[in-house]
Parts: C-alpha cells; structure tokens; sequence
C-alpha cells in the first residue's frame, strides 16, 4: 500500500534472513509466522526528491527509527531530514518476525542500505541518460547526481523522477557506500523523533482513541493456574455508563463508555474461581527449580571433564541464584480493536505486529488478509512486548460488542500478568591451577519455563578451558515467563562471571589478569582490556569496591568495570565504564544510549528486582512493591565503542546488560567481603564490614 | 459547574469525581500526558497546576476547579521549545519517550523555582520520576543545559 505517485520504487524479498537459522532462538520461538508476499516495497524516491525507507520492525525506544534514516541518508546522499521511515504496518511494511534479538540495524539495516545504493544506481542510470554523459562520470551528491568533471552539470533527483513510475528489484549486490565516504553514518545523529517525544507529539498505543470506542475492564485471573468456575454480572451491568458486560468464552469483561466507568463495574464482578492456589513460593523456587530440572541440554561440550578435573590443582563449586524479575516498561499494554464488515484493524505496541496478526488469525478463526496490526510508537519493551494478547482480546471483545473496544493493563496487571524474565538456578564447578589457568569448567543451568532458548543464551564460556561442559535444564514454572533483554543471556553470565571472581579470589589473582590469562578471543580482550585502562582499574581495585565482567551477545562484545560504595543499608553504584564491541557503528550516539540503559535496567535486577510470589499470586502487583532504579540510583557511565569499521554491525541494545549484575555482585564482594551468589544484592546484604 | 484551564483553554468538568488524568486524556483529548502507573509513583503523568507539578493520576479533576494547568502539549510558546524540550532534544535524552513529557514537566517546574540546581538537587527533584530505558544520566545533563540555556537568555 505504498503511495500511488512513486517515482523511484525498489522492491525485494520481503524477509532477507528468513528462515532463521535453525537452532537459533529466533528459530524455535517466533516462526509461527512466515512472509505471504513474494516482494514487498523497501525504499521510494518520491517525485518530491524526498525518500521513504520501510521496514516492519517497530521503534521502542532502540533508536532504529533514526538509524535506518541514517543508513538510508547515506546511501543515497540526502540530509537525514529527507528521509522518513515507516515502520510495523502489516498493510504497508514489508513482512518482518519480530524487533528482538538485535537485529535491527544487522539484518534490516543492512537491507535498506542496499535498497538505497540500488536506488542511487537508478538514479545515476537516469541522469546519464538525461545528461547525455557516462555514468562513470556521474556521482550523487545532496539530492542530485553531478558530473564529476563539470559540477556545473548536474541535476537533482526531483528533476529525474518528475511524473516517473519506475520499479526496479533490489539488487543484493549494489555497491555499498565504503566507511571511509560516509557523511551521516558514524557521526553523532539527533533523534529524528526527538521533538515528537518532547512535546507529547508522539502517539503510543495508550493514546489511540477511535470514534465510539469503547473502554473494556477485563475480569483477570487471581492465580496463573485460576480458571473461572462461574460470575456473576448483575451488580456490573447496573453500573453508570456500561455498555455491557462481554463475554467469549473465558473472556469477561466490562465495557463502558469511560475507563473509570469500566474499572468501577468491573470490581463489582462476582467471579468464583477452581485450581486458584497450589505451587511453590518464591522462597521455596531455587529448590524446585533442582527438582524439576528436565530435558537437559548440551551447549557447549569439549575435551572430559574428567580428565580435567583430574588434572586441576584446584576445584571450587558453587551455586547461583537469580529470581524473576519482571520488564516493566512504562507503557503498560494496550490494544485497540476495530470491525468493519469482516475486515479488523488493531491497534498493537507489540514487537511482533506480523506474529500477533498470525496468532489472531488464529484466535478469531479467520485469514490473516482480513487482519491489519498497525503498531504506534512503543513506550518500551525490552522484549516482553513479543508476548501482547491484549490484542486479541481487543479483538474478541469488539467482535462481541459491535463498536471498537480499547483493552489496556493497568500498572498491576502489568506487573502481574505479563510475562517474567525465568528465575534459574545455576550450578558450576571449575578446575584450576595455581596461575589461575581454568583447565575444567562444568556449568549445569536450571532455568524456570517452558522455553528452553531463553535458558540457553548465553551459557557457553567464552573463556579457553580444555575440558568444558556446559547443560542447560528446562524446570517447571509456577510463573508464566517470557522474554527480556538478552533472554536468559545475563542470568548465564550472573553465574559464570561471579564464578570467575571466586576462583581470581582463590588463586590469589587481579580479577582482570585472572580473565585476561584465560582469554584469547582477541576481540574479547581488548574490550577488556580498554575498559580496564579507562576505568583506572588498578587504582580503584586498591581502592575497594571495584568489579569487572564480560560478557558477549547477539555477536558484540562488551566489558564492564563498575565502582561501588555502601551508604548506610544501600549499595550505590558510583560509576561504570563500559567498552562495547559491535562492529561497524551505524548512530554512535545511538549506540551509547543503549549501553547507559542497558546497565541502569541490570542495575535493577542486581540489587533490587524479583518477583514474589506465594501459590500462583504475584505479591509485587505496584511499583511500591517492585522497585526499579530511579534519577537517585542511576551511576555516572562512560562507554567507549572499540569496534571496527570493517567488521559488519552487530547487536548494541542488548550486550551491556549481560555482565552488569556480575560486576556489581564483584565490586560488592571487593567493598564488604561478602560474595553475593544470589540476587537482588539489597535483600542479602549483610552488616559485616570486610574482614569481619 | 466545575471548570479547569488547560494550556489557555477553558473546559467544563461535568463530573467532579473524575480522575484528573483521565480527564486530561480522554475528555479533552490532550494525550501527551501519560498513564504509567495510576498511584502517583512514577510521574508520567506529571503536570502543572498554577505552575506546580503535581501527579494527575492521584488527583480528581474537581480538586483543581478553577485551575490552570500546563501540560506537556502547552510548554512551548509561539512554535519556540522551552529551554527543557529543547534541552532533551540537544542531549538525546530519551528513548522510548514515554515518561519523556512528565520529566520535562517537572524539569521546567525545578528550573522556575531555583534558576541553578546542583547535580544532586536536579536527581531529588527527578527522583519522583522513572524512565524504565534507563536515560536518566541524559536527562540529568539536559536539564543541566536547560538551566545553562535559560541563564544565558536573561543574561541577554
């Protein structure tokens, strides 16, 4: 559906990088959808000489909104300002599996950029037609194509598209701008949405309102496990302003002209419920996670343990614990459903807009063709928002009601019944000898759920050891869980990191040198080994307080060196330098402000976050009751980006977040003494100075 | 009946007990101000009445009658930002943008009041404010270069 007047249009496959690689997590968790049409719209130069770049991925605050107008503005050297970007319209976006994974500017960037240089070479095609000139003389330069010898002859791409209708396919192999010629590329880029956002110009889910929609307050489950056995609506249905109160199936809830109106009579629903109770505490959690370890999985499996911990002059075991810990981005979900005749239009934050489209398809009985997801701008996701059944039920509930119907969670319901990040336990014995060489590393995960790829991110040992095992196990859950940044990658690095310290300790070695002399990845070492020189490692390690760890993800490769202090029953975190490694960098800018959230978020789960819970019930249902971090707690951060231009663009949303927790727990352990092998940190922290 | 200003406008508030964010929101259409929480703890839904800041969502829209009230849609005058908006512009201060309007919000109400905060009495007026993305070293820095901003205009 794009516009009729185009001018310049590129089209192509409309799902490079699909199918996922097999085994991938992307693979076994969100394939249920697959690309219908053949080719789709990437790219148009207008007749105006302006340009739009579509992609179905949707922006949440990642930034890939003004990355992608970036690429673009480069490729086909125009001013970012000339380049608008449409994102997660399943009417009007090419077909996209979802915004998780850092993929973003990997995959999809890197389409449009190509989509870009195949339009630039049309355009140089068209203008040495027009100039009657070889196109070797040609080059485009600020909307127009020039002559190299004679800059007086030129003429701009408005000029060249005036009244045109030119389709070409994209061509995967269209020469790509080199670094060393970018103008936009790699410099600092403001925000193309940034005055939207500051002036409440920028419409999220929340804020969608269509004419005679009505507000739905839907009767929620007290427990996971809760069915509902019978209600009663009599009370609710006399309510001031309620249109009626709707029922499919499971499916209850009121609908009524205002969200007060809706939220009152809802509360007057008289709901019994079966199977309400049952289930483990979170006290009793790491435990149960033990006993109900199944279908283990090898992820990482070299030389014998065996031999290795026969050969070790030392071997040290412990275990780790991580509870849940929950998303909370500060757009609760929301979805807006409308019908006309058979034809659904919903509004949807969700990272997956063609995934929920398939999944309603599904739900509602009818084809996906019927359905549009279109996806305003997200107010965060962090991955939670893959999983969005506010949508469906939206659309249930206006099939029901005859008239559009907006169903949104509250803060509560947000913290209650959207998916946790899995708790896990986690087991590793390592081998060692005395100069600090690991020769044997067993690392045995437990994590909680019924998706085992979650659990396995991130669990290999990125560190040289001969005789390594690494086994993951999928644990029943008494919680529903779901995706988070980096999935289960920072829970895996939580235990292998805080490991690494305990056998530094052990060995009587600089936790730098200890990583240092087990590390040979030389892109591992240097992010290490920059972020250590910049941190001033050696004079804060004398300090006290001072932690490190790494981490790798989504194929970047990130160092953390953190300061803490204690003040009174707190740790404060005074400062963290961080190095990241993600290849080419597309927004610097960007990328920076990725690693400054993605180490305030891990803060969180170090010292505060997790879930409680007692027989299916989450007890944290506010945020007096979950604290996250706020102005006061945020640390000064400063990221130096190592990667180089040649090495193409990986992930940057989420590899900082990986060690974050580890090198808290580290710094912690070097400040009081006290090795923190369990989080939240606040919850366990001890009175004992060090050496107590 | 009961009345409120909002940004220059008047609006009649045929129901007192309405919730003053809701009203913002839905009954005059002005979505820029945010739900986040509904219990006061989070500040996206922060807006000014007779230039306070104060959180919507705890509030009934009758308990202000006869206010004004400044939202995130009225800070900028005449087509210019405020200092504060254009100050989160210049520093990339955000991400998703969600909590963004109540952080300006509150931001331009701190610098009203004392025309030089230090870095710590910027982080206790903020603190009643949350970006769940985690921008809060940005956000601290633009309104460091609001105040910066400002200070030079009436210097001028």
């Amino acid at each position: 559906m794009a516009s009729e007047q185009h001018g310049l249009r590129i089209v192509g496959a409309a799902a490079p990088g699909f199918p996922p690689a097999r085994g991938s997590y992307a693979g076994a968790a969100y394939a249920t959808t697959s690309p219908g049409a053949a080719k789709a719209t990437w790219l148009e130069v207008r007749p105006d000489g302006s340009v739009v770049a579509y992609a179905g991925k949707v922006e949440y605050g990642q930034g890939i909104r003004t990355g992608f107008a970036v690429e673009v503005a480069d490729e086909l050297r125009v001013s970012l300002g000339a380049v608008e970007v449409v994102l997660g319209d399943t009417a009007r976006t090419p077909w996209d599996m979802g915004t998780f994974g850092s993929q973003s500017t990997a995959r999809t960037g890197l389409q449009l950029r190509r989509a870009a240089a195949t339009a630039r070479q049309a355009l140089l095609e068209l203008a040495a037609d027009r100039l009657d000139l070889p196109a070797s003389d040609l080059i485009c330069r600020d909307g127009a194509v020039t002559s190299r010898s004679d800059a007086a002859r030129a003429i701009s791409y408005r000029d060249l598209l005036a009244d045109k209708q030119i389709e070409r396919d994209l061509d995967e192999n269209a020469p790509l701008t080199p670094a060393s010629e970018f103008t936009v590329m790699g410099k600092h880029a403001q925000r193309v949405d940034a005055v939207a956002r500051v002036t409440g110009r920028t419409q999220y889910t929340q804020d969608v309102r269509v004419d005679g929609m009505l507000f739905a307050a839907v009767l929620r489950p007290p427990a996971r496990a809760a069915r509902l056995r019978s209600v009663d609506t009599s009370l609710a249905e006399r309510m001031p302003g309620v249109a009626q109160v709707a029922r499919d199936g499971d499916l209850v809830a009121v609908l009524a002209r205002t969200d007060e109106q809706a939220d009152a009579a809802c509360a007057l629903l008289r709901a019994e419920w079966d199977g309400a109770d049952g289930g483990p505490s979170h006290i009793e959690l790491p435990e149960y996670l033990v006993r109900t370890g199944r279908d283990p999985f090898v992820t990482q499996e070299e030389g014998s343990l065996d031999d290795g911990f026969r050969a070790a002059a030392h071997v040290l075991e412990s275990a780790y614990f991580i509870p849940y810990v929950s998303n909370e981005p500060m757009e609760p979900r929301a979805a807006i459903a409308e019908w006309k005749g058979d034809q659904l239009t919903v509004w949807a934050g969700s990272q997956r807009p063609f995934g929920i489209r398939a999944e309603m398809a599904q739900e509602l009985g009818i084809d996906e063709a019927n359905i549009r997801v279109i996806t305003p701008d997200v107010g965060g996701g962090f991955g939670s928002k893959s999983t969005y059944p506010v949508a469906a039920e939206a659309a249930r509930l206006a099939r029901v009601a005859g008239a559009p119907v907006r169903v949104a969670y509250s803060r509560a319901d947000e913290l209650v019944h959207a998916p946790f990040r899995p708790a896990a336990l986690i087991r590793v014995k390592s081998g060692f000898n005395a100069d600090g060489t690991i020769v044997a590393w067993q690392f045995d995960a437990y994590h909680a759920g019924d998706r085992p790829f979650i659990g396995r991110r991130g669990s290999e040992t990125p560190y040289a050891v001969p005789h390594v095992k690494v086994t993951t196990y999928t644990s029943e859950s008494p919680l529903r869980t779901g995706s988070y940044r980096s999935l289960g990658g920072a829970v895996n690095h939580f235990a292998r990191e805080v490991h690494l310290d305990e056998i530094a300790q052990a060995a009587g070695l600089d936790p730098v040198e200890l990583r240092l002399r087990n590390l040979t990845h030389p892109r591992f070492r240097r992010v290490l080994e920059r972020a250590a020189e910049a941190h001033c490692w050696s004079a804060a390690a004398r300090r006290r307080g001072a932690g490190v760890a790494i981490g790798v993800d989504v194929g970047s490769y990130c160092a953390l060196c953190v300061d803490v202090t204690r003040q009174g029953a707190e740790v404060r975190v005074e400062r963290v330098t961080a190095a990241l490694d993600c290849g080419l960098v597309v927004n610097p800018d960007g990328v920076v402000n990725q690693v400054e959230g993605s180490i305030v978020m891990g803060l969180g789960t170090a010292l505060f976050e997790a879930i409680e819970f007692r027989g299916g019930r989450v007890l944290n249902s506010g945020f007096a009751r979950y604290r996250v971090p706020r102005t006061s707690d945020a640390p000064a951060i400063a990221t130096l980006l190592v990667g180089d231009d040649d090495v193409p663009s990986t992930g940057a949303g989420e590899p900082a977040i990986v060690p974050i927790a580890a090198a808290i727990s580290n710094a912690v352990f070097d400040l009081t003494g006290q090795r923190h092998r369990e989080l939240p940190i606040s919850r366990y922290l001890g009175a004992a100075p060090r050496g107590a | 009946m009961d009345s409120l200003n909002i940004n220059g406008q008047p609006y009649d508030v045929p129901d007192p007990s309405r919730n003053l964010l809701s009203f913002i929101r839905f009954d005059a259409g002005l979505t820029g101000t945010k739900y986040g929480c509904g219990e006061g703890l989070c500040g996206a839904c922060t807006v000014l009445v007779d230039g306070q800041p104060v959180h919507s969502c705890t509030l009934t829209a009758g308990a202000v009658s006869g206010g004004s009230i400044t939202t995130i849609e009225g800070l900028a005058r005449d087509g210019e930002l405020h200092p504060v908006q254009q100050a989160f512009v210049d520093e990339n201060a955000m991400q998703c943008g969600y909590c963004i309007p109540g952080f300006v919000i509150t931001s331009a109400a701190l610098l009203q009041r004392d025309s030089h905060p230090d870095e710590a009495q910027i982080r206790e007026a903020l603190a009643q404010n949350m970006c769940r993305c985690g921008t809060y070293q940005r956000i601290v820095r633009a309104v460091e270069c609001a105040a910066a901003a400002m200070e030079a205009r009436h210097g001028e």
